[in-house]
């Protein structure tokens, strides 16, 4: 097997903050819009697709995050099931009723949790997390220090934000220098 | 800075956005049958109104949609958001 | 040492002293004491030297208005700060300050002679001196108007501070932390509203908080003692959240405020070390309470600058709130009650005044409380002249004339050693009209009031023009109910009781018997501009007030006017003739006071001042000792530096192992759009110029991108993976705009179109491998894969796997070279890339930057979006009207292609120029002529690209060149500073026009 190399992402805990690298991860990107595709879907994931803005959907195996009206994201962990991709890509990509797309490398999974994690979100991200924090389950796409980022809120306090990989060490970077100002 | 409400995902800093410019100008099915004019008509000639103004928006850092949106550009006051395809509200003119 | 603190108050505490430095010299403060406190308590009041005159002036105000205290704070070259306002700069152990614009010294200036002559130097000066002769301005004027520029001095070493930013979002925000806003904050919190009280001072309470008239109470209680109540109460809610020390630097739309926290500047310097100094709060409310005051006037009249003249409710504060008199034998001059309460509380501390009131007459009980305790007042009497050069020792006064034009009767001359002054007060209406609101005048007290308040912003207190404690109360209980849409009974029956201002009178100008060209009347004490100036400006012909303002500098130093921008209208206004609330006044602009760059850049400094983007491969290329360029927001392999290499050297190497062997790069920065759907080759067909349909699976194609406009906007290779599913690459600057643009056509034009694009740059990485050697060391990678041309041809596509992970491998060349670029996993990015190396090592293959890149595809004649076009490069501009489709129907851009413009023949064109010296490298962006002699010189074009080939053995260049398509062959010049280079115009292509390396 080839060796992975992960981007330089360590564990840091300041001012009751946790930050931490939390792959392996597979993500896919899950496109579509007609009934068929929803049916297919769910069944494939034994999971309903979020339809309301801002949630998440969540079973044993699968998270899935609303993106857009047409568009999810579902992720989970490696070692739980290598093969839904192809089935999926399979069943929807391949029969033409949506698009399957493999972005478990384009995003980097960095798990954030402890009590100030949204003080240190707020000092470079305008959105605004009232609702978000009290409600588990919520997830957005928005920017953190000008870096596109999608944030799942896991359980209480404990978030999940996926960046592209090419900026996730300078995000890192970033987030355990504002854990030092909170 | 302004607060626009996405009408997929809420109100949302103006950060998360992009402009898209004048909105309603439907690209010419047939562009091969204009004259130059008219080709420049469509490709240059915007209003740039001071007043009431329909503009395109996009969700870039978001959803990625785009939608359209009624502004005040005398005081920047957004009156009103809707998806793309959707008819202007009749109440602006 | 005199002692000035002749009081004790809560506020200060005498039992911790605190020793700083003053223009050289030690004193003593007390914890508590702001700087100006300190050297007022230390009977300082000369504290610099005026911007234009150079007359001594003193501490004027208590405040963020004060235009004279101005101070340098610090001497090292990282840390020193120019135009710290001495009233606002809290005092710490160690502090050292000093006077600005004075040489050699405050007490004795040199530019002091600018006094004396300034009836030569008034309004617009500069204008008109400077203009003759020519020949002097640059040798003479200008260089000794940048020696007396500006205040103080900038630090010349980057700032080790920390600075931060943080967003913050409430229902409700109340700005200023004085009765009003403790009343607001307090109605709000407590109806479960999630409130943001911010004040710029260490303490609540606003001028209430030390005032102690017998005559004003609430409750029973004095109104400071009921105020320190309510404090203690909001401290107790959940809801409210309190941040002193932190002033609204700007108020934008849609209820968007900056806020700067100010966290160490009141600390001892050791202490300041390692935390943050400012906070910028990124503030969005729901609604906005602004409850920011009011500040006091100054009066216009003769002399009004010396040391020793401030205004009289700040030697109110001066007295009560830190315990220091700012003299032994005060005059306070006034148009109002407010003086009275000063008056009042001097006396009780047994200080020695009296009163000059400009009005006929006053009754109520203020006054009448004064009258009782004795104390001397001149009523109808205008202050007419003042004496002492570096403090005021003594004034004139007279009596006003019945419509007070004039004055009459005899001189009274006074002794004093301190001058109190109140023209009323004006509301601070800043954040109002920042936020857009409109202001209205009211005639009765010649103020400007926030017109009318919308649903999510308001004004309450002094700024909203309601100036005693009742009205105050009662009005901002009120409207806040109203604007917040609650029902708070907290305050129904407090009991109120205040004296009410019966009497005014306020005149902008005050009368004199000497001419007014004779007068220093200042409006605008920083920029030393004069009643007279603004006259002259008048007569001059100058009618709009922002015109007056820029001409006589008025309001434009770095106090912005706080204090002389009323009387600048007043008196323009009644020069003029005109109504005052007519003329409207000068744009309120952020910031409110000053702003560090320090708290406006945050912690985007050092490595996070841009944000970076690295590929999977990024530490292989530091490891191997790669230089790096910036290209967007990526760090990009640049060259790779041997021992002892330069730039040159190393691109010269690289580039000719490329084309001997192999070579090998990171091209994981490129843009990467899985595309899928049953439209996905239609819709290509519409973005691209040339045609896709019959694209067969496994194939790939190059594609030209162009705007609506017909101009070349992006190009990159696109791979068929199977029907309906494409993967497209982008330039690596264009990435993100591309994906956008085509989710606009696809979002708003052709909706009907089943097309998704996923973006899918980070989760490949690419190494491309190019040369004649390239084959072999992709056969070692990939024993079982058929690399034969008839299998694996130029510009086709195959997945294979690199020890069981899926490759996707592309037979596509940028260099001219065969080449293949392999795609897999990021993750798995930094192993491909060293077993490619590894694999190569037998053939030289070597890794090549960015520059190298450039050379080898320039040598081919490929062009780089973006360098060799610029927005108004069509394809057959380029010469590539081989890749524009001529039967397709539409694509975007196509019917610019045949508007008039871009049909032109004269239109800038592509070519190749060829230097006559082939060791002569152009540079880039270097202008192209025909003739040298002409003037103007005719210039046809530019330089785009340039290197020196090695594997050409001469200096090769792409250039844009007027009509260059017909121009092959010709003779041209590119002027240069000391030389002229001939060139000749050339083919794109210079290496390898057949192709015959693509399947060497």
């Amino acid at each position: 097997m080839l060796d992975i190399l992960h981007p330089k992402i360590s564990n840091i805990n300041k001012n009751n903050i946790d930050i931490n690298l939390s792959e392996e991860k597979i993500k896919i990107n899950i496109r579509g819009k007609n009934k068929e595709f929803f049916t297919k879907v769910g069944k494939i994931l034994s999971i309903i697709l979020p339809s309301e803005t801002n949630t998440s959907s969540s079973n044993e195996n699968y998270d899935v995050l609303w993106l857009s009206p047409d568009e999810w994201m579902i992720y989970f962990d490696e070692n739980k099931n290598t093969n839904i991709f192809d089935q999926l890509y399979k069943d929807i990509s391949t029969l033409n009723v949506g698009s399957i797309t493999d972005i478990s490398s384009q995003l980097i999974c960095i798990n954030i949790k402890g009590e100030n994690i949204f003080e240190l979100l707020s000092s470079g991200s305008p959105f605004n997390f009232e609702k978000f924090k009290n409600n588990v389950g919520s997830s957005t796409q928005t920017l953190v220090n000008h870096i596109d980022v999608i944030l799942h809120h896991k359980s209480k306090n404990n978030v999940n934000l996926f960046v592209r990989r090419s900026f996730s060490e300078h995000l890192y970077e970033w987030l355990v220098d504002s854990s030092n100002f909170i | 800075m302004f607060l626009i409400n996405c009408p997929f995902c809420g109100e949302r800093d103006q950060s998360e956005f992009s402009s898209g410019g004048e909105a309603h100008i439907v690209r010419p099915k047939q562009p091969t049958e204009l004259s130059d004019d008219e080709w420049a008509e469509y490709l240059f000639m915007r209003k740039n109104i001071k007043g009431i103004q329909f503009e395109r928006w996009n969700h870039a850092h978001g959803c990625r949609k785009w939608f359209n949106v009624v502004r005040d550009t005398s005081n920047d006051k957004i009156l009103s958001v809707y998806k793309m395809g959707e008819k202007p509200p009749v109440n602006y003119k | 040492m005199p002692n000035y603190r002749i009081h004790k108050t809560e506020y200060i505490d005498e039992t911790k002293r605190v020793s700083f430095k003053y223009d050289g010299k030690t004193y003593f403060g007390c914890e508590g004491d702001t700087l100006a406190s300190a050297l007022l308590a230390n009977g300082i009041h000369l504290v610099g030297r005026s911007f234009k005159y150079h007359r001594p002036r003193g501490i004027v105000s208590c405040g963020a208005e004060e235009p004279n205290a101005i101070c340098q704070i610090g001497s090292k070259k990282d840390l020193t700060e120019p135009n710290v306002r001495a009233t606002e700069l809290e005092l710490y152990e160690g502090l050292e300050a000093s006077s600005q614009n004075c040489w050699p010294n405050v007490k004795f200036d040199i530019g002091g002679i600018n006094n004396f002559i300034s009836p030569l130097i008034p309004a617009g000066f500069y204008y008109k001196t400077f203009m003759w002769p020519k020949s002097f301005w640059k040798k003479v004027y200008e260089p000794l108007i940048r020696l007396s520029a500006g205040l103080g001095k900038s630090p010349t070493e980057p700032d080790p501070d920390i600075y931060d930013h943080k967003h913050v979002h409430y229902d409700v925000l109340v700005i200023g932390g004085g009765i009003s806003g403790i009343i607001a904050a307090k109605m709000a919190a407590k109806n479960n509203l999630k409130t943001l009280l911010v004040d710029d001072k260490k303490i609540l309470g606003g001028s209430t908080i030390y005032q102690n008239n017998e005559a004003i109470k609430i409750d029973d209680k004095l109104s400071s003692e009921w105020l320190k109540n309510e404090i203690q109460e909001i401290n107790k809610l959940s809801n409210l959240t309190i941040k002193t020390r932190t002033s609204i630097a700007a108020y934008h739309g849609y209820n968007f405020l900056l806020a700067k926290e100010n966290l160490t500047d009141h600390l001892p310097e050791e202490k300041k070390k390692n935390k943050i100094r400012q906070r910028l709060w990124k503030i969005r409310a729901k609604k906005v309470v602004i409850a920011t005051g009011s500040i006091e006037r100054p009066l216009v009249f003769n002399n009004n600058d010396r040391p020793g003249i401030l205004l009289s409710n700040s030697i109110n504060k001066y007295l009560d709130f830190y315990g220091v008199s700012c003299g032994e034998n005060i005059i306070l001059f006034t148009n109002n009650d407010s003086a009275y309460e000063t008056s009042i509380s001097l006396h009780k501390k047994g200080i020695k005044n009296l009163i000059v009131d400009l009005r006929k007459s006053a009754s109520s009980e203020l006054i009448k409380q004064a009258e009782s305790l004795g104390i001397r007042i001149y009523f109808n009497h205008v202050v007419t002249n003042t004496f002492g050069y570096r403090k005021i020792n003594s004034l004139e006064i007279m009596k006003l004339s019945e419509d007070g034009n004039t004055t009459v009767g005899n001189k009274i001359k006074l002794s004093c050693d301190c001058l109190g002054m109140s023209g009323g007060w004006t509301p601070m209406v800043h954040m109002h009209t920042q936020s857009g609101g409109k202001l209205n005048f009211r005639d009765d007290d010649q103020v400007f009031l926030p017109k009318e308040n919308s649903e999510d912003q308001i004004s309450v207190g002094s700024c909203n023009g309601d100036f005693d404690l009742e009205n105050i109360i009662d009005k901002t209980v009120n409207k806040i109910n109203k604007f917040l849409d609650i029902d708070n009974q907290d305050y129904q029956d407090t009991n109120i009781i205040c004296s009410k201002e019966n009497d005014k009178r306020n005149i902008w100008l005050l009368p004199n018997k000497i001419p007014l060209g004779k007068t220093k009347c200042f409006i605008d004490f920083q920029n030393d501009s004069t009643a007279k100036d603004i006259k002259l400006a008048l007569k001059e012909g100058f009618r709009s007030i922002e015109h007056v303002k820029r001409y006589t500098t008025t309001g434009m130093a770095t106090d912005q006017g706080k204090l002389s921008n009323m009387h600048a209208l007043g008196i323009i206004a009644d020069t003029a003739g005109v109504k005052m609330g007519t003329l409207g006044t000068t744009t309120f602009r952020p910031p409110f006071t000053p702003l560090t760059f320090g708290t406006l850049v945050g912690r985007n400094v050092g490595k996070f001042f841009e944000v970076v983007r690295k590929t999977s491969m990024h530490e292989w290329h530091v490891e191997n000792n790669a230089e790096f360029e910036n290209v967007g927001q990526w760090k990009r392999p640049w060259y790779y530096p041997k021992k002892g290499e330069n730039m040159h050297d190393a691109v010269q190497r690289e580039s000719k192992a490329a084309r001997d062997s192999a070579g090998i790069l990171d091209a994981s920065t490129l843009g990467k759009i899985d595309i899928q759907g049953t439209d996905a080759s239609e819709f290509l067909n519409r973005v691209y110029t040339n045609a896709w349909s019959k694209l067969a699976i496994g194939k790939c194609r190059y594609g030209l991108m162009l705007n609506e406009d017909g101009m070349v906007y992006d190009d990159g290779v696109t791979t068929r993976i199977s029907e309906n599913h494409y993967l497209m690459t982008t330039t690596t600057g264009g990435a993100a705009n591309v994906l956008s643009k085509l989710e606009d056509y696809l979002q708003t034009e052709w909706p009907e179109l089943d097309v998704y694009l996923t973006s899918v740059t980070d989760h490949y990485s690419t190494a491309s491998i190019c040369g004649p050697n390239s084959k072999k060391i992709l056969n070692k990678l990939f024993p079982n894969l058929d690399l034969s041309d008839e299998n694996f041809p130029h510009m086709s596509f195959k997945e294979d796997k690199l020890e069981n992970i899926n490759c996707r491998i592309m037979r596509i060349s940028f260099t001219g070279e065969q080449s293949y670029e392999i795609n897999i996993e990021a993750k798995y990015g930094h192993s491909l890339w060293k077993m490619c190396i590894e694999a190569g090592k037998e053939f030289n293959l070597t890794p090549y930057g960015t520059e190298t890149m450039h050379l080898l595809r320039a040598e081919k004649g490929f062009i780089i979006v973006g360098q060799d076009t610029d927005g108004t490069m069509t394809p057959s501009d380029l010469q590539m009207d081989w890749i524009v489709s001529k039967k397709k129907f539409d694509f975007i851009g196509k019917r610019s292609l045949y508007r008039s413009d871009t049909v032109r023949e004269d239109r800038k064109q592509l070519v190749g120029l060829l230097t006559d010296d082939p060791k002569e490298i152009l540079e880039e962006g270097a202008q192209i002529v025909s003739d040298v002699k002409s003037k103007p010189i005719d210039m046809l074009g530019h330089v785009t690209s340039s290197y020196f080939s090695p594997n050409l053995n001469k200096s090769i260049a792409l250039a844009v060149v007027r009509s260059g398509k017909t121009m092959k062959g010709q003779k041209l010049i590119i002027p240069m500073e000391n030389k002229n280079i001939n060139v000749t115009v050339s083919d794109t292509i210079f290496l390898d026009k057949e192709n015959k390396r693509l399947n060497a």
